[in-house]
């Protein structure tokens, strides 16, 4: 489904991503891991269109899509969520979602008509699915940080993506919240038939539900394969398992 | 159901409000019928720009070029041409939209602080133009006596025209700020970043917004030009645009209404302050010092939070 | 003024004219640049900061009765007397708004070009004044047959000493020095344990003292009126951008673009010379969005 090839960029001079490969197949879980600034929020970046690579190539269904524009690559089917959330802080909940689903059914032009009334039975699913129905009224910059991390994956989804790219879901959120994300993005899998791609610095989590991972350094990718091919491999070992450097997230 | 309900009582408020304004005619003296027809051209003006400003989130920072461009379509039409009024108020809005796609073409992709100074250098230079350009516009001097439709070119006339343009403008920019568009607009002033990712082009729908609230700043064009009579270059010179960007802090830019109660703040303001002194700028600059630093939000903003926070969590419609 | 003779001594005239123009120019707008690339704030009250200094010069001049040794002492003067204002400003009322977006910061030194505007009116009057330049750069000389005014070439002098000047204060001061790496990154400076407010501080008043330098070598030179202040600001903040944000030399080649296209559009077309500069700007920025040189962010 998704295919990159000897990707590279820099900037001023450092190579953030030098030689990355990866190859994700449908309805796949891939987990890409690293230790801090081995260049996995860049990867995302290219793959999704917000940087243009410098070199390398990336398919999407048999199709190239680097270079094109975020928007693009949304709408041909790859949706993502951020490291650091990223969302609407000054409207709804449920509106953060709408203007997913909104988009995605190309509706955003309609000028006249309120908003109030479209698309709500999609995005109240969504927010059920993802435990945040709830809160649909609540103002997005009211909630709490574990809240906001799920709505982004619920955003994500407004654009009912064939591939989802989550970049560290559960970076900062308590045990329990982590232990929801982790059953979510199961259900996502299993029941939707979702293709995953995410990053994530818990090793615990990504050995439980990744099919196979994707391990970078410096740039460059070092192996990709099953959580236990990669758990034995010598060089995965010293660069990065080995040097007790999981605590790093 | 509920969400019924609340639409036809909006209606209701709304249509009261316009009966109430229309019955003020019968009733003003003139000196206060121009002061309120004054007042609704720039709160028009103002709300347009907040089209943008504040649900777009995008850095108008002269807004005023579209103002005045919709005043001089309207008054060369008037003064220079053969052609009936009718098509000159239809010209100047669209003279303001064509002039807000070709500044938009030229600025959206920029940053805002960048997108911001590039229009006022190309604000700027329509407004030397005409300022400059004296066999044509008048110069710095401007036109004045403009005939007016006899209809409408009453104290009278001109406010209830001035009335009825203004609810109707207001009308469809509240559609259009509670309509999808609007929605993704919001979105785009709260994350551009993350509209794109969703699959929104954040460009395409920037530049549609500005070639909007170009349109409904033409239309207040039309409005001042019936209303005073006359046109100036200061209309379009970037002090103004600032002004009314001022009017939109005051009233609360979150708001749908904000710019349109901070512009009859200004305005009456400005004619009580007038009476006393000369020195209305110093005032106008005192109070705006004073909002920066004690009402960021604006007026409606205020009381708009203070309602979510003192009443009841009024769930998501 | 029939523009088919356009002579090479003319047009030399007009580029020496352009280039005097550029010195006020880029006086000015290095230090609206300081201010935006260090502590970004588009400072709107920088082009009444520029007026006062052009007031308050033309009274020092003045109670010295417009003597030579009253311009010296005046062109002293009212820079510091800008810079006072300024530091008033900064630390009475600014300092408090650093974490505003900058549409706030924005407004608010509006909100001081419309307090000063009037507070100038209050002082001086609406009448405009003017100053004639001292003796010893009075008069003109003989330029191929046209006269080249002497103050001109004490502009052109003065230009290049304030862009040493201020290269000398930004690379090798220890200010300087921190102001460029607070601009890059503000945080990692006050980590370090650098009161950066205090830097900001400094760099503030240093960018209000250019613009009333800028002022006091102007006042010479026109009408010192009610409105130079609009006028100049515009131009400023457009040479900033077409030159870089932050980038002092930027400022200094946005500055000759601005004072040439100006000094030669009076030459071609009279009328609309004020077009060209304007156009000259929206040409740069549709190639290089960004400005010429390295903006700073």
């Amino acid at each position: 489904m998704l295919r990159v090839t000897d990707l590279e960029k820099s900037f001023d001079g450092f190579k953030a991503v030098a030689g990355a490969n990866l190859h994700v197949a449908p309805s796949e879980v891939v987990a890409v891991i690293g230790p801090n600034g081995a260049g996995k929020t860049t990867l995302f970046h290219l793959i999704t269109g917000q940087l243009a690579p410098d070199r390398g190539q990336i398919l999407f269904k048999g199709e190239p899509i680097a270079g094109l524009a975020p928007h693009k690559v949304c709408r041909r089917g790859i949706g993502r969520s951020y490291q650091v959330v990223n969302v609407f802080d000054r409207l709804t909940v449920l509106d953060n979602v709408r203007i997913a689903v909104l988009a995605r059914e190309g509706r955003t032009w309609n000028l006249l008509r309120p908003a109030s009334g479209m698309c709500r039975d999609e995005t109240v699913n969504i927010l059920e699915s993802a435990g945040l129905a709830g809160k649909a009224g609540r103002i997005c910059a009211t909630l709490s940080h574990g809240d906001r991390k799920v709505l982004e994956i619920a955003i994500a989804l407004g654009s009912r993506p064939e591939l989802l790219i989550l970049d560290e879901p559960t970076a900062g959120m308590s045990p329990e919240e982590t232990a929801a994300t982790l059953k979510l993005m199961q259900r996502l899998s299993q029941e939707m038939g979702l293709t995953l791609l995410f990053c994530e610095h818990d090793m615990e989590m990504v050995f439980s539900i990744a099919d196979r991972i994707m391990v970078m350094q410096q740039g460059r990718t070092i192996i990709q394969d099953t959580p236990e091919k990669v758990r034995a491999d010598k060089r995965v070992r010293e660069a990065y398992l080995g040097g007790g450097d999981t605590c790093s997230a | 159901m509920k969400a019924q309900s609340a639409g036809i009582r909006k209606t209701g408020a709304a249509a009261g409000a316009l009966t109430g304004f229309l019955l003020l005619a019968l009733v003003l003296p003139r000196f206060y019928l121009y002061l309120l027809s004054l007042i609704l051209a720039t709160g028009l003006l103002a709300t347009s720009l907040n089209l943008v400003l504040g649900f777009g989130g995008m850095y108008q920072f002269h807004h005023s070029v579209f103002y005045g461009v919709g005043a001089y379509c309207l008054a060369l039409i008037l003064t220079r041409s053969g052609l009936p009024a009718w098509i000159g108020y239809l010209a100047a809005p669209l003279a303001a939209s064509v002039l807000g796609l070709v500044m938009g073409l030229l600025t959206v992709r920029l940053s805002k602080l960048y997108f911001g100074m590039l229009q006022i250098s190309l604000g700027s230079l329509v407004w030397a133009i005409v300022y400059r350009w004296y066999s044509f516009t008048g110069g710095d001097d401007g036109i004045h006596g403009i005939p007016v439709p006899e209809l409408i070119g009453t104290s009278t006339g001109a406010y209830v025209f001035a009335v009825l343009v203004t609810a109707a403008s207001l009308a469809v920019m509240y559609c259009i700020v509670s309509s999808p568009f609007g929605m993704t607009f919001a979105g785009i002033r709260d994350n551009p970043e993350r509209c794109r990712a969703v699959g929104i082009d954040v460009t395409a729908h920037q530049l549609a917004g500005q070639v909007l609230a170009a349109f409904f700043a033409g239309v207040a064009g039309t409005l001042f030009v019936t209303v005073e009579g006359s046109v100036f270059p200061d209309m379009m010179f970037w002090t103004l645009s600032l002004e009314i960007l001022i009017m939109c802090l005051l009233g609360g830019w979150f708001t749908f209404f904000g710019p349109m109660l901070g512009a009859a703040i200004i305005v009456m303001l400005r004619t009580v302050v007038g009476i006393y002194t000369e020195y209305w700028t110093l005032v106008l600059g005192l109070v705006l010092i004073l909002l920066i630093f004690f009402l960021p939000e604006g007026v409606l903003g205020i009381l708009q939070k203070g309602r979510q926070a003192g009443g009841k969590d009024a769930a998501g419609n | 003024m029939d523009s088919g003779g356009i002579t090479v001594a003319a047009l030399m005239q007009q580029v020496l004219v352009g280039l005097s123009r550029t010195t006020i120019l880029f006086i000015v707008s290095s230090g609206l640049s300081l201010v935006l690339g260090v502590l970004r704030i588009p400072n709107v009250a920088h082009g009444s900061l520029y007026m006062i200094g052009a007031f308050v010069t033309y009274s020092v001049a003045s109670f010295f009765g417009q003597t030579t040794a009253g311009f010296i002492i005046a062109l002293a003067v009212a820079p510091l007397v800008v810079a006072a204002v300024s530091l008033v400003l900064e630390r009475g009322l600014l300092c408090h708004l650093y974490d505003r977006e900058h549409l706030m910061l924005l407004l608010f030194t509006f909100a001081f070009t419309l307090v000063f505007g009037d507070l100038v009116k209050m002082i001086w009057g609406s009448d405009y004044r003017s100053l004639s330049a001292p003796a010893i750069v009075q008069g003109s000389f003989d330029l191929g047959g046209f006269p080249f005014p002497r103050y001109s070439l004490f502009l052109l002098v003065m230009g290049p000493l304030v862009a040493l000047g201020l290269w000398l204060l930004t690379n090798k001061t220890k200010i300087g020095k921190i102001a460029r790496a607070a601009a890059v990154d503000r945080e990692m400076v006050d980590a370090i344990g650098i009161d950066v407010s205090k830097v900001f501080a400094a760099v503030f008043v240093i960018g209000c003292y250019l613009a009333g330098l800028g002022g006091a070598l102007v006042a010479p030179t026109q009408n010192i009126t009610q409105g130079m202040d609009h006028t100049i600001i515009i131009e400023a903040f457009l040479i900033v951008i077409i030159g870089g944000l932050g980038n002092i030399w930027g400022a200094l080649l946005g500055a000759a673009i601005f004072g040439l296209t100006d000094a030669i559009g009076i030459l071609i077309w009279p009328q609309f010379a004020i077009v060209f500069p304007y156009t000259a700007v929206v040409i740069v920025l549709l190639i290089r969005p960004r400005g010429l040189l390295k903006a700073i962010w």
